[in-house]
């Protein structure tokens, strides 16, 4: 049975007079990968930050496996994992020591973290290199290890904000094969990226945002029948939609559709 | 490859208490802390050790003041003694307490993943508000908890007075705290996130001037001995030390001079109500700003709060395209020659001039020295120092040298992570040098010779001196800003975590010797042009020296020859003094513009540090 993990109901965020993210509902569901797409400023992330409780929203909620984010933080919080685009680490903890930490704040019990703690290192090639600060550490790197603590507590939900930026082609392949394991065992992947390849050959769904707001969502290829654009590319469908006010119509007709 | 992830939870795990969840966050805190202290460099940890010996001396010299000061004082004396220094500690908490809660609070690296984590909220603030605390041991210690073990120790006071001396340092402790919390909580609530890091920055600099200040008292004590005595000045302010006894610091000195007196209860009475003020200020700001914590981390997470985006045209349909298309046309248009290279100069000077204007922290590097300059001119105008009018203009224009270069040093390390950018632009060479030294050197000038003329009209030198001065200052200012330039291309760094940081020790060291031996040529051409009447008696008097070999008599051979032309004709020495002056100062400034003119060329690099890891950027 497919459970809806994620949900934002109108969620808007306002600062001063501006909306930055109008009225957005989405559902995401379990062992879905949802992409979400956008130009730059578009609100990808302040969005993310709202899911993640990061960010209040001015109006509206958000649900993450059925716990308002707002109201029941930590039962939410627990369920969830969140990979930001920049990670901001402990320097001074190597990553061995950062993973214990991680797995303790989410409260896995010492004998399965220390194990979980070395299976994931070993996946991500950081085993030999484990005792180093973090400080240390290349952005490659200390995206891995980003990655490696929100899989430890075995997450329902995990959200991820540009993934792949500073990783090689070997671990972007493998973060793929991890999202779409997760996903074959029931957790929702929220995926927030530029690169529409990606998201292409490994959505399920994806969601495009233009200033603020969602115009379009659905499977890709649902997206190019809605456009009538059979045998284009995602990546010509999202410039369409996010050109210019020229391709209004173009929007309206996915929306109604 | 096949994966095999454990399966995902179905229910969130038991919640842990605020106990075990608090405990698990200040284990950490250990944790990063004692690595930080493992991996930190020998020479970092024996500068740690000079710093603490230094503290230990000013300490000890201090006390050693007070405690012969305490012998000779009534008992209302010394209440209003330790009134003045329950008073300073409580300043000292505040100011250092602020920037503290502000780097706990709201900018610590790992608030986003602490934030993300399932722990309440109120655990990751108790933990911040511990680092808070804990900041402001040091200052409680010296201000709060030392001055009554000593009062006691003087008196031979019974273990019963220690509890009070006790219960009023933890309720100072706790109010320096509390006050510092609140009052950060409100510069928070008025400054615009954009601009709070510098808010809390200048009041980091106030803080890190008291202590210059602070510094100068036991060099001004000693100066003053034979004419200050503090008993006798404290005994003249008794209206001032009453007035004293309504706030807590006033309370705190009641207490401990009721402790001594033998009336213990009283004693107790004034050390609970302080320890209850404490708790209570502390409970208060605990509940205000933990509820604002979340909140200053979003806001300050966002940036631009208080300033409002321009909203953009708005287009009508179908405008766009061809829009586009004029852009390019006009894009076509536009295309012409080159500009001349000084508009790239200009460029390079005004980008730096708008850094500075903009980020308040820039302004930090012209207030210490300035404040310490304003310190001896103070000094030197109301308390009487013995020092001559020529030894004050002496010592500000040494300031200005050294003012100059040090500005200069900071110069190239300003590109910080886009150095890139002066490297890949054709402007290389010169445009560069010179665009970094008008930056460098307009607001540098403006401020030193507004002080120097303004001192030596305050002082009284006649008009023609100071238009020689200020004449002066300007040539010393080019002299010393190229020498610091060329020391800046060749060991600029950046450091992300303190931004102002932006030279190597060494070279920053380097580059003041340098400048030492610049105002000793310079000095003695001016000796030779200017000649000082006292000197020529002396030298008169100096039978003929021969060199005899040796380094020793090398060097007084050479001062000797040195010193002849003082005794040549007028003409000839004045002659001789204007070839020595200009020479000088023409070879460092112009030999150190095109050293540096010339590195520009090659390109520099701006060394990036992190810790003790460093990065070298791309030539």
């Amino acid at each position: 049975m497919e459970h809806v993990l994620i949900k934002t109901h109108q969620l808007t965020k306002r600062y001063g007079s501006v909306s930055v993210v109008k009225g957005l509902n989405m559902e995401v569901k379990s062992g879905e990968i949802f992409g979400f797409l956008g130009p730059n400023g578009a609100g990808k992330t302040t969005t993310i930050k709202m899911l993640t409780g990061l960010l209040d929203p001015s109006e509206g909620e958000a649900y993450i496996c059925g716990y308002d984010i707002s109201r029941q933080p930590t039962q939410a919080k627990a369920m969830m994992a969140y990979v930001p685009d920049q990670p901001k680490l402990y320097g001074k903890l190597s990553a061995r020591e950062f993973l214990h930490l991680v797995a303790a704040l989410y409260r896995v019990p010492k004998n399965v973290m220390k194990e979980r703690g070395e299976q994931l290192l070993a996946m991500f090639g950081l085993q030999n290199r484990g005792d180093e600060l973090l400080e240390g550490y290349s952005h490659g790197m200390r995206q891995k290890v980003v990655l490696a603590s929100a899989l430890i507590h075995q997450p329902k939900v995990i959200l991820l904000d540009e993934p792949t930026v500073g990783l090689d082609p070997a671990s972007a392949r493998l973060l793929k094969d991890v999202l779409q394991e997760m996903a074959r065992q029931g957790v929702a992947v929220f995926v927030s990226t530029h690169i529409l390849e990606i998201a292409e050959r490994m959505c399920h769904r994806v969601a495009i945002l233009k200033e603020g707001q969602l115009i379009a969502q659905g499977s890709p290829e649902e997206l190019r029948q809605k456009a009538g654009h059979g045998g284009e590319s995602l990546e010509d469908i999202f410039l369409e939609l996010t050109g210019g006010n020229e391709n209004a119509e173009l929007i309206r007709s996915l929306e109604e559709g | 490859m096949k994966l095999l992830l454990p399966p995902p939870l179905t229910d969130p795990p038991t919640e842990q208490t605020f106990r075990q969840d608090f405990m698990l966050l200040v284990k950490n805190q250990l944790r990063v802390s004692w690595n930080k202290m493992r991996h930190r460099p020998v020479g970092a940890l024996i500068g740690m050790v000079v710093v603490l010996f230094g503290l230990i001396a000013i300490v000890g010299s201090l006390g050693y003041f007070a405690y012969g000061a305490l012998q000779t004082m009534p008992p209302q004396t010394v209440q209003g003694f330790l009134s003045l220094l329950f008073m300073v500690g409580l300043g000292g908490q505040i100011f250092f307490g602020i920037t503290a809660a502000f780097a706990a609070l709201y900018m610590s690296d790992d608030l986003e993943l602490l934030f993300m984590a399932p722990v309440p909220i109120k655990v990751v603030f108790a933990v911040k508000s511990l680092s808070v605390i804990g900041s402001n041991l040091l200052t409680a210690l010296l201000f709060a908890f030392l001055p009554g073990v000593f009062y006691g120790l003087l008196f031979q006071a019974g273990a019963s007075y220690y509890f009070l001396v006790l219960l009023v340092g933890l309720g100072l402790w706790a109010i320096g705290t509390a006050v510092a919390e609140l009052i950060n909580l409100l510069v928070m609530r008025i400054v615009p996130p954009h601009r709070s890091k510098e808010a809390i920055g200048f009041i980091g600099a106030i803080a890190g001037i008291l202590i210059a200040i602070l510094f100068q008292i036991p060099n001004m004590l000693i100066n003053r001995e034979e004419e200050f005595n503090l008993g006798a000045w404290l005994s003249g302010q008794e209206q001032f030390l009453s007035v004293m006894d309504f706030f807590p610091w006033g309370w705190g000195a009641q207490a401990l001079v009721a402790g001594i007196s033998g009336s213990f209860l009283e004693g107790l009475g004034w050390s609970i109500l302080i320890l209850f003020m404490g708790v209570f200020l502390f409970m208060l700001a605990f509940n205000l700003v933990e509820r604002g914590f979340r909140r200053g981390f979003i806001s300050l997470s966002q940036g631009e709060g208080g300033r409002r985006r321009k909203k953009p045209a708005t287009i009508v349909s179908g405008e766009t395209d061809r829009q586009k298309k004029n852009t390019y046309l006009v894009f076509k248009e536009e295309a012409v020659g080159s500009a001349s290279p000084w508009l790239g100069m200009w460029a390079v000077a005004k980008k730096d001039l708008l850094a500075m204007k903009r980020d308040t922290r820039e302004w930090f590097g012209y207030m210490v020295p300035l404040i310490i300059m304003l310190f001896f001119v103070g000094q030197h105008l109301f308390l009487n120092v013995q020092s001559s009018n020529n030894t004050l203009i002496a010592v500000l224009i040494m300031y200005t040298i050294m003012f100059s270069g040090n500005m200069a040093l900071q110069s190239f390390g300003r590109e910080g992570e886009s150095d890139w950018l002066l490297n890949s632009v054709p402007l290389a060479g010169w445009p560069v040098v010179w665009g970094k030294l008008v930056a460098a050197i307009l607001p540098t000038l403006v401020l030193m010779e507004a002080l120097l003329v303004g001192t030596a009209l305050a002082i009284g030198v006649s008009l023609t001196l100071i238009a020689a001065l200020a004449f002066g200052a300007v040539l010393l200012s080019l002299g010393s800003s190229a020498i610091g330039l060329f020391y800046s291309i060749n060991n600029c760094r950046y450091n992300p975590d303190t931004p102002q940081q932006r030279i190597s020790p060494g070279a920053s060291l380097i580059m003041y010797i340098v400048n030492l031996f610049f105002i000793l040529f310079l000095a003695l051409g001016l000796t030779y042009l200017f000649l000082p009447d006292e000197l020529v008696v002396i030298l008169r008097e100096i039978p003929p020296v021969s060199f005899e070999g040796g380094f020793l008599s090398g060097i007084i051979y050479g001062l000797y020859l040195l010193s002849r032309p003082l005794l040549w004709a007028d003409s000839l020495r004045i002659l001789l003094g204007i070839i020595v002056t200009a020479g000088v100062w023409s070879i460092m400034f112009f030999g150190f513009m095109a050293a540096t003119v010339r590195q520009s060329r090659k390109g520099f690099r701006v060394e990036i540090v992190t810790g003790k890891k460093t990065r070298k950027t791309a030539k």
